[in-house]
């Protein structure tokens, strides 16, 4: 070996390495000279705009946005969503390996066009019928939740090797549009399951982290603490330090970044919070999300919020509500959990809708798993992983359009079978993004959002 | 029997009978010899029973009741929590049998449902009479026939390769290396630039020199006086007594034990999915900052780790220090909630096995679980003769997994190593008095729990059983407080050997159940150790596995720990991927340099300092930053090292930098850790238990490598410049500029409670405001201002304090924020007994500190102060 010649496979210099490498210093006049004015400004703007600077998808995107409305611990789509006859006709009976059936004790109803089915318990979602995608044929890997609510966010449920989350992925893949605002908003995530681990970046770089928000609309370190005329006098005198040691011989390459960096903590200092304060938004608009203090307004706080973040351009915002692991006070606990949920979410809706958002925006509403057709206890349901629904609407989808479903009793997936690694490897698709160039390089091998596997199901596409 | 041989050949043994299963398509597994006539009666039989049955509650796809799997042949004879199934060829034993004949409904299975017919249980008894057969595993006939080009793989990796014995390159710049043997790194580096024309920049100024050598060697900066020593110290041996110095400060092991923590994925909890707190883990880590600082040898380092219990001690002391040091095995991130406990056990050995084999090999040996490695020569067959090794240690963390659980459920005071020095005895009387508390508490829980009235909710939403049951939660904790040797302190999150230790089956697929053949417990084939031990049958095969890694032999690991140490020394290593040394990781820049540290390494006896003193000194190591025309043309990313490149402080540097120059800096080590006191039960990330955690962390003023961390409890003064992962071995930090650092910068009560501070001292010199600027520059920056720059600090100080005049502080209340989750003290949300509450979900209201200058002068002073530290050149080290 020792007198091999070594093959050396070397590090792509920075943009700024190359720039210097070119003229010396801040070569940008020698540069230009030699690449063309075009090429220079290309250079440079990717340059300063960074990571999260808007990135072309690998193929012509059919949303721009996603809005995931999270409902935490698993809903009983059996008493909400999903219409089984079979169920209904055999309740008390003996269910497939075990149990007994359990009927929903809901009233269902047929609505829209489309004549999908609805419980009572959501009559104004049940009004936006003609405009979701249903996915009825979903299933996952395990049913406990901190693994699967996990797996749902980051694509595994590995405890030893923590995966990016979806938005981390997608900020990866696509950028952010709006440069002033973080690119991917999480409000209220659960404190349990995984924790930060659903909306952390992993093994991606820290930029394309979640940020994570209160349904108070609270941020850590986002309030200035000083009046603004102050800090910008400060911050002057931070800058003017900066650019002091940018100009140094050999300073390191990120200090321009550091420049760039505390000119937008300082604009988001004024946005964010103008952004999330829901306050002035118009009376009849809080009244149509119902919107009030404390923990049952909780969510109408945050189907506003999403509202306004999206609209502001950020590329993912999830939002949660959580309180359905049902396997005690189904009845009850329903009828709570569904008038939570049901106004803000149909108002959320047609609020997008009319500002034209839903063209661009994909909306989400789904749990970690479902909840089995056999009753547990007297009045109660148990975690069902092989076959539940959720809905999607807006940008990409089909309306009004039902995908796959489960047998008759509702226990199992047995058309348009969608794995969670497919359910990511769509939603990806619908972004613009080929789940499986969608990699990253760690740990010796290239990693995606959707491991080894994953299926693209187009028949859902508009 | 000689182990090489049997290592050696186990390859090719294994190679001939996947080839021989190739041939056959299937081979049988698990069930031995069992013929087709008896795998017809149990697909037609048997398996429909358990299918229509069975599977609701107890397969892969429902959370097994009871722990128990029926759709895996191993899940019945492992069992569940009342043991074994079956045990085939004995149905009297058979555990099954019994269960679905009980005469009392309320525990015959199948639960709530009418009985197996007569017929059905008949059949289930011939099955488990005549040997439990199952239809076998498919080996896919592609799988493993990789014998010839795993071989073309081991001689082409140059990883695998034994240590070279490079000659030291001539150089024609023979005054420019260093004195010394550190001259001779200094050679391999000037002839590469030579080859390509090239010449080092110009030496770092002495100022640069101590800044960058003190930061290196112990994450703080050089105080003034310091500073002002060695630059008035012309004698030709100041910088080598500068490093000596260094080397024996105690700030050395907090600055490179913090280095090994990282590759150890320290951490003071179990992480995802239910976070159990690790409340002991702090000693593994004063253990590793000890020995850091008493240069314990490396090889030394890494056998106490794998296998300190089954080294001999010298006293009840070292006894103890050594157990402590296999806390290094036991400390990963676990999913207790897992529910299924093969599948725990050996997704905790893949952990251990991941973290030893990235740790000190830099190979990624667990690729091998699930399928033959597909860059690297490393066979499923040797990933399991790892798991055999680990799968007969007892991984004494002290969690035990169960799905749904809750409270002390997840706690096994006898997974715990006990320690044997200082143990104080229990109290017999108030063992006793606890005892019956317990007994009393339980009793009145059994009264009410299945009755309606424990049904029945109270105002605050729980029921009243869960009441009852707290309380009988909390006399258990009261109990395990005075007897228990783990909570009063004297166990330790560890590993030991198995009662039961033995060879281990290839899993198919890596699924935990699904057995292949036993391969005989071993180490990795493709890494030639000639003097490798044989494991004795009676051993786990720990202490052989410590031996096999720590060989003058092995090329691995002394070329990995070599290359860490040049990476903390350049801000990048000879092999630019530290963890990764395989087919997919870079080669090295400087292969020669590299092997040729890598035997000195060995030969001056592991020493970690001695390597460390070695680079320090050479001349390449004080190159000065700045760049060369003619050098940024021809290698602008610096890999052949014409520059020292700058690099940015790490979070801990960040932290304690602050700390260090307001003067708030706790000099002496932090006595343990916040999470010493916690109990171990699941923790909600944004509780009780992490809020405490957090402001322990905010209030404390040691440092940084002294911080409780949990995982996914991040202490704020951390979190925003890259904290490491704490998930895997982690070699290499990340630096990323985002944001949320200039908010931090701006806005954190921390940054400006360190401002304020040093402010604060400032004023308190009363020394002309020149003076005062100047001393801040020194302070924080190691440098003193220049004309211009305290011209410009003195015309912002005046204005500055003017319009603050302007512009009050507003006296508005401290801002009410926030998230915080789940307050309930012992029992966070549960999967039956109730579910969390939306107030426990959304938790209370935290407050931010507010920092408030006393008045314009100090708000001038702070505001300066905190630019400083806002300021890029004070996170860079040149």
């Amino acid at each position: 070996m020792p007198n091999q010649v070594p093959e050396f496979i070397y590090r792509r210099p920075s943009r700024r390495e190359l720039l210097r490498s070119a003229g010396g210093g801040f070569g940008f006049v020698a540069l230009s000279g030699m690449l063309g004015e075009a090429a220079l400004k290309a250079a440079v703007n990717e340059n300063a705009a960074g990571p999260l600077s808007p990135k072309s998808p690998h193929f012509p995107a059919k949303a721009k946005r996603i809005i995931f409305l999270f409902m935490e611990g698993a809903i009983s789509s059996l008493d909400t969503f999903e219409y089984k006859a079979e169920l209904q006709k055999n309740g008390g009976r003996s269910g497939p390996g075990g149990g007994t059936l359990a009927a929903s004790k809901f009233q269902f109803k047929q609505y829209g066009q489309s004549g999908s089915w609805f419980s009572e318990l959501m009559p104004n979602i049940a009004g936006h019928a003609d405009e979701l995608c249903w996915l009825r044929g979903l299933y996952t890997d395990t049913p406990a939740h901190p693994q699967a609510v996990v797996q749902l966010h980051t694509g595994s449920a590995n405890a030893a090797l923590t995966r990016p989350s979806m938005g981390a992925w997608l900020l990866y893949g696509l950028g952010t549009e709006n440069q002033d605002l973080p690119g991917y908003v999480t409000i209220n995530p659960p404190p349990n399951e995984g924790g930060a681990v659903n909306y952390g970046n992993a093994f991606l770089p820290a930029e394309f982290q979640g940020t994570r928000i209160s349904d108070q609309g609270f941020m850590p370190n986002l309030k200035a603490a000083s009046a603004t005329t102050l800090q910008r006098r400060q911050l002057d005198m931070i800058q003017a330090m900066n650019r002091d040691f940018a100009a140094k011989s050999g300073a390191p390459d990120p200090v321009e970044g550091i420049i760039q960096s505390y000119e937008l903590g300082f604009r988001m200092q004024g946005k964010v919070p103008e952004l999330l304060d829901i306050s002035k938004e118009p009376q009849t608009v809080l009244d149509a999300y119902g919107v009030k203090p404390g923990p049952e307004g909780s969510f109408a706080r945050q189907c506003l919020m999403a509202r306004r973040l999206s609209e502001a351009g950020v590329r993912f915002v999830e939002i949660c509500q959580g309180g359905w692991d049902h396997h005690t006070g189904l009845h009850e606990g329903l009828i709570n959990r569904c008038s939570l949920v049901d106004k803000c979410t149909s108002a959320l809706l047609t609020d997008l809708k009319q500002r034209g958002l839903l063209d661009e925006t994909l909306v989400i509403f789904g749990s970690e798993f479902g909840r089995l057709p056999m009753s547990q206890g007297p009045d109660g349901r148990d975690h069902n992983i092989t076959g539940y629904p959720m809905f999607l609407t807006g940008a990409g989808v089909k309306p009004g359009f039902s995908y796959g479903s489960t047998d008759e009793l509702g226990v199992k997936a047995v058309e348009g079978r969608m794995h969670n690694n497919d359910f990511h490897a769509t939603l990806l698709a619908l972004m613009g993004l080929d789940h499986l160039r969608l990699t990253y390089q760690y740990a010796g091998r290239p990693f995606r959002l959707t491991n080894v596997a994953g299926e693209v199901h187009k028949a859902i596409f508009a | 029997m000689d182990l090489t041989n049997r290592n050696a050949s186990r390859g090719v043994f294994l190679g001939a009978l996947w080839c021989s299963l190739a041939a056959n398509s299937a081979l049988l597994m698990g069930a031995p010899s069992a013929t087709p006539q008896q795998i017809e009666f149990f697909e037609k039989r048997i398996r429909p029973i358990f299918v229509s049955h069975c599977y609701a509650c107890h397969s892969a796809s429902t959370k097994p009741a009871g722990q128990l799997r029926v759709d895996e042949r191993y899940g019945l004879i492992n069992g569940g929590e009342s043991g074994p199934a079956i045990v085939p060829g004995d149905p009297a034993k058979s555990l099954i049998l019994a269960r679905i004949q009980n005469s009392d409904p309320k525990h015959r299975m199948p639960k709530d449902s009418e009985p197996l017919a007569a017929s059905e249980i008949a059949d289930l008894t011939t099955w488990i009479q005549d040997g439990a057969a199952w239809t076998p595993e498919q080996v896919p006939a592609t799988a493993l026939q990789k014998g010839a080009y795993y071989e073309r793989l081991r001689a082409k990796l140059w990883s695998l390769q034994p240590l070279a014995d490079p000659p030291v390159p001539k150089v024609a710049l023979a005054s420019w290396p260093a004195r010394g043997r550190s001259g001779d790194i200094d050679r391999f580096i000037l002839a590469r630039l030579e080859e390509k024309k090239l010449t080092p920049v110009a030496d770092a100024d002495r100022l640069t020199l101590i800044r960058r050598v003190t930061y290196d060697l112990t994450g703080l900066p050089p105080t003034p006086s310091e500073v002002e020593a060695f630059l008035k110290d012309k004698s030709t041996d100041a910088y080598p007594r500068l490093v000596d110095r260094l080397l024996q400060s105690s700030a050395f092991g907090e600055r490179w034990g913090r280095h090994w923590l990282d590759v150890a994925r320290y951490a003071e909890s179990t992480g995802p999915s239910r976070n159990i707190p690790y409340p002991h883990a702090w000693k593994y880590r004063d253990y590793v900052i000890d020995a850091v600082n008493r240069d314990v040898p490396f090889n030394r380092f890494i056998q106490e780790q794998v296998a300190g219990d089954l080294l001999p001690a010298s006293s009840p002391d070292d006894r103890d220090r050594l157990l402590i040091a296999t806390g290094f095995l036991a400390i990963g991130p676990k999913d207790v909630n897992q529910r299924f406990k093969e599948r725990f056990l050996m997704d905790n050995v893949d952990e251990q096995i991941d973290t030893v084999s990235r740790s000190v090999l830099a190979m990624t040996v667990s690729c091998a679980r699930c399928h033959d490695h597909k860059f690297d020569p490393i066979p499923a067959s040797d990933y399991y003769a790892l798991a055999g090794i680990f799968s007969s240690t007892d991984d004494a963390a002290g969690v035990r997994s169960k799905m749904g659980g809750a409270g002390l459920e997840y706690y096994d005071p006898d997974m715990l190593i006990k320690l044997t020095s200082h143990v104080v005895e229990a109290p017999a009387d108030q063992v006793a008095q606890a005892k019956a508390a317990v007994a009393a508490a339980h009793k009145e829980w059994e009264v009410v729990k299945d009755t309606a009235e424990g049904q029945a909710l109270e105002p605050d939403g729980k029921s009243k059983a869960a009441h009852y049951r707290d309380r009988y939660e909390k006399a258990q904790i009261d109990l395990l407080a005075v007897d228990d040797l783990g909570t009063r302190g004297f166990a330790v999150h560890g590993v030991r050997e198995s009662a039961q230790v033995g060879d281990t089956a290839i899993r198919i697929r890596g699924e935990a159940e699904r057995l292949g053949p036993v391969v005989p417990r071993g180490f990795l084939t493709a890494i030639h150790v000639p003097d490798a031990p044989a494991i004795a049958p009676e051993h786990s095969g720990r202490l052989e596995l410590a031996q096999w890694l720590t060989s003058e032999k092995n090329p691995l690991t002394p070329r990995v720990i070599v290359n860490r140490v040049w990476e903390h020394m350049f801000s990048a290593g000879i092999v630019s991927t530290v963890d990764n040394f395989g087919s997919t990781g870079d080669k090295p820049m400087h292969p020669e340099l590299l092997d040729y540290l890598a035997r000195s390494f060995v030969r001056e006896g592991w020493s970690v300092k001695a390597l460390v003193r070695e680079i320090a000194l050479s001349r390449v190591y004080r190159l000065g930053s700045k760049s060369g025309p003619q050098q940024v043309a021809a290698d602008p990313a610096n890999h052949l090292l014409w520059r020292h490149a700058p690099r940015r402080l790490d979070a801990e540097e960040i932290r304690d930098s602050m700390l260090a120059t307001s003067g708030q800096l706790q000099p002496k080590p932090a006595e343990g850790s916040a999470a010493r006191t916690l109990r171990m039960i699941e923790m909600a990330d944004n509780g009780e238990e992490a809020r405490t955690i957090i402001e322990a962390a905010d209030h404390a003023s040691s440092r940084s490598v002294y911080l409780p961390l949990l995982r996914g409890v991040t202490p704020k003064s951390l979190e925003a410049f890259d904290p490491v992962g704490q998930s895997l071995v982690t070699g290499q930090r990340e630096s990323t500029t985002v944001p949320t650092q200039a908010l931090y910068l701006l806005n954190s009560a921390f940054v400006r409670k360190q401002s304020l501070a040093l402010a604060n001292r400032l004023l308190n010199e009363h020394v002309p405001e020149a003076r005062a600027i100047g001393d801040a520059y020194t302070l924080t920056l190691n440098r003193a201002p220049s004309a211009a720059e305290v011209a410009h600090a003195e015309k912002f100080l005046g204005q500055y304090e003017e319009l603050y005049r302007a512009t009050p502080p507003s006296s508005k209340p401290p801002a009410t924020v926030t998230p915080v989750v789940n307050t309930a003290p012992v029992a966070p949300k549960r999967d039956l007994a109730g579910q969390a509450t939306d107030e426990e979900r959304l938790g209370k209201p935290v407050v931010e500190e507010i920092v408030e200058p006393a008045g314009p002068k100090e708000a001038a002073w702070m505001s300066f102060v905190q630019a400083l530290y806002g300021s890029a050149e004070f996170r860079f080290v040149r």
